[in-house]
């Protein structure tokens, strides 16, 4: 019985197997005597340029062979016109490799600049520059003042936004679920703003091979599902730990806020460090307004509760701080790749947050989500995000 | 089982996706810039400007390079000249260091051969067209229609044609085949220079043939390269050596397609200059001519003093992608040009 038991094991691994051999079998043809039977059509070389820093007296490149095969870089020049370089570590890039390609050039502040980069069948790549900032470097001041942006854009307004929970709590149940259905509203409009600026990010930095939106749309759902196996596990023990459901709604709301600030720091601090200073006086206006919002989604939940002020300090923390993060990374070592990466991960958490709302609002709700609360309170919050949007 | 298969197949894709990574060369390069900065680098140096690079084609053997072709003479005392020139359209060149573009040529160079006559000269130009598309010769000049290379196009693997026709008139002319898309046929390099020279002959000068032209190495009909005969640079890190007060005499011809205009700046002197060469008085006196499409003429000069002297595109997008040399004018009585003092110490 033993025996035939492990047979059948032995039979099940073996049927899980078998198509991965074949899968191997066919690489190895393709790859060696089939190569041939699949030779046709001209593979182009492409490459792309990912960043450009404006040091002293020189222009470096980022390149990254984004193409089917390997390339050779060439020639550099700066606004088409050709300036010696060097290339580090070496001028041949294997697919997805990249060099550094440092052009001596003595640029002008606040002037655009078009980096353009020659490989070896004479196609020339360019990448536009707005306006030449010096890159930022490592300093104390810096990151204080980082330090300060993040606390204007993430921690003040959310904070602010806290105030409002003596007004929630005082509320009859159906304005209280308006409120939350606003939450939920709000936090709609937010994943949908990080996705729009992931796609944009992606579109304007990455190469196509990237797969911008479908990288995009994978982080997100991963991000999603994660975040949603986890709150679950978290809520399903709120009951018998010392959190309570409305703390741990509000604790994941605050967490996927704070994700989505992260990805706001970043662009606040690569704004900078791009040196559109008037650009990001505006977004940090604009994102402090935007924020106040967010403190009124965490407060929503806590206000059921028993009031905790050291747990919703804590959750505004949690929420506000990582701007702080996001504008030290996207401004010292800003890459469009994790920023890509930030942006859809924050998107997931929101997504996953909106279904916690409105799962609870629902249980709240005799099993209801189409009462006028709710529908206008949705309503409401997208629409608020929206007009305050226009000031970003 | 299936992690250690799993595992397999990672690590293959891994080899499949990031083939070896290439190995820099140790130890640190410098290099100059054009300001003067010395940058030193653990890298590779990639700069077309001052790399002195192999070339298949060799710019300094072009420029003093002229084709008389086999001369006989006929019953009747007229001079004939046969040349036999070969078109071929699949050759790939490196025209800057690292940069192979597809060159199609006459007799195998980007320009072809500078043709030679004196005017009234019978030419017999037999034309052999090896190329996997049709081409022609067409002269600027004067001929009878049937010799135009218009509407004679010559098939290509082998396809023959003769151009006959007399010499004229005295001048420099361009060459180049007539099929369309025109563009094309010229921007890939089928032109050449022709010199029809007066009975009386010029007065004799140290002479060079230069044709400004460019490469559009991407196909997005504007010029990644210019340069004075094809190479970018090249008379930059070769300088053409020429002596004080002897007789320069230059040959150009503007073949730049794309851009409308293109121009010679000479530095440090003022030229003749003879607007298509047809006119044995000079028009002008001066350090600037403006060249449109297949414009050309015959500049005059002689240096007084030694040194080394730039003459470009004033144009200075196209000086900064390729065209731009210098002269390096020694004076043979005296001392060398290395002995110069550049600027105040």
């Amino acid at each position: 019985m033993e025996l035939s038991n492990n047979m059948s094991k032995g039979k099940i691994i073996a049927s899980g197997v078998i198509p991965f051999v074949f899968v191997i079998l066919m690489m190895v043809y393709i790859f060696g005597p089939g190569a041939d039977l699949l030779d046709f059509g001209v593979l182009l070389p492409e490459v792309t340029i990912e960043k450009i820093d404006f040091i002293d007296s020189e222009i470096q490149a980022t390149v990254r062979n984004t193409g089917h095969i390997p390339v050779e870089v060439v020639m550099a020049d700066v606004n088409d016109r050709i300036q010696p370089a060097a290339v580090e570590p070496d001028r041949f890039l294997e697919r997805f490799e990249t060099t550094l390609v440092r052009i001596p050039f003595e640029w002008n502040v606040a002037e655009p600049y078009t980096i353009g980069i020659t490989v070896e069948d004479g196609t020339r790549f360019e990448k536009e520059v707005e306006a030449a900032a010096p890159a930022l470097e490592l300093s104390l001041d810096l990151a204080i003042f980082f330090a300060i942006i993040g606390t204007y854009v993430g921690i003040i307004p959310v904070m602010i936004g806290l105030l409002w929970l003596p007004f929630i709590k005082k509320i009859s149940k159906q304005k209280y679920h308006f409120f939350l259905a606003l939450t939920a509203g709000l936090l709609l409009f937010l994943a949908i703003d990080s996705i729009e600026e992931a796609v944009e990010v992606s579109d304007e930095n990455l190469a196509s091979s990237f797969n911008g939106t479908l990288l995009v749309a994978t982080v997100t759902v991963l991000s999603f599902l994660g975040l949603y196996y986890a709150g679950n596990k978290l809520v399903s023990k709120a009951n018998s730990s010392k959190f309570t459901k409305p703390v741990a709604i509000a604790l994941m709301i605050s967490i996927g806020i704070g994700l989505h600030n992260f990805g706001e720091g970043l662009a606040i601090g690569a704004a900078v460090g791009m040196g559109s200073i008037a650009f990001s006086t505006f977004l940090i206006v604009g994102f402090a307004l935007h924020n106040t919002t967010e403190g009124l989604a965490i407060a929503a939940p806590m206000s059921r509760g028993k009031l905790m002020l050291g747990k919703l300090v804590a959750m505004g923390i949690i929420a506000g701080s990582p701007a702080i993060f996001g504008a030290w990374i996207g401004g010292f070592v800003y890459s469009p790749f994790t920023s890509v990466i930030f942006f859809g991960i924050g998107a997931g958490a929101i997504f996953q947050v909106i279904v916690v709302i409105l799962k609870w609002i629902y249980d709240e709700n005799d099993q209801k989500l189409s009462t006028m609360a709710v529908v206008s309170g949705f309503a409401v919050g997208m629409s608020v995000m929206y007009l305050t949007s226009i000031l970003v | 089982m299936m992690i250690l298969l799993l595992s397999l197949g990672i690590v293959f894709s891994v080899i499949v996706f990031f083939p070896s990574f290439s190995d820099a060369e140790s130890g640190p390069k410098t290099f100059v810039t054009h300001s003067g900065a010395v940058i030193q680098t653990s890298g590779e140096i990639i700069d077309p400007l001052y790399t002195v690079s192999t070339v298949e084609f060799d710019p300094m053997e072009f420029l003093r390079d002229f084709n008389y072709g086999k001369v006989s003479q006929l019953s009747d005392g007229t001079v004939l000249r046969e040349f036999t020139i070969v078109a071929e359209d699949d050759k790939i060149m490196e025209v800057s260091p690292g940069v192979f573009y597809n060159v199609w040529t006459f007799n195998g160079t980007v320009p072809g051969p500078t043709i030679r006559s004196t005017e009234g000269d019978l030419l017999r130009i037999t034309f052999i067209n090896n190329g996997s598309k049709e081409h022609t010769m067409h002269f600027h000049g004067i001929h009878p229609a049937e010799m135009d290379g218009v509407f004679e196009p010559v098939g290509g693997n082998g396809g023959q044609f003769v151009y006959e026709f007399e010499a004229g008139p005295v001048g420099v002319h361009p060459y180049h085949c007539h099929v369309m898309p025109l563009e094309e046929h010229i921007v890939h390099g089928l032109y050449g220079v022709f010199i029809v020279d007066p009975k009386e002959e010029r007065s004799p000068a140290d002479e060079m043939v230069m044709v400004l032209n460019g490469l559009d190495t991407d196909f997005d009909t504007e010029n990644n390269f210019y340069a004075a005969n094809t190479i970018p640079f090249y008379y930059q890190h070769h300088p053409i050596q020429i002596n004080t007060d002897e007789l320069i005499r230059i040959y150009v011809v503007n073949m730049v397609e794309f851009d409308p205009i293109n121009n010679f700046h000479l530095h440090g002197n003022l030229y003749k200059y003879y607007p298509t060469g047809t006119d044995l008085v000079p028009s002008f006196y001066t350090d600037m001519i403006t060249l449109s499409q297949t414009e050309r003429g015959i500049m005059e000069f002689e240096y007084d003093f030694p040194g080394k002297y730039l003459f470009h595109a004033h144009k200075v997008e196209f000086s900064e992608k390729g065209w731009t040399g210098i002269f390096l004018v020694n004076d043979p009585t005296k001392k060398t040009v290395l002995e110069i003092d550049y600027g105040t110490k």
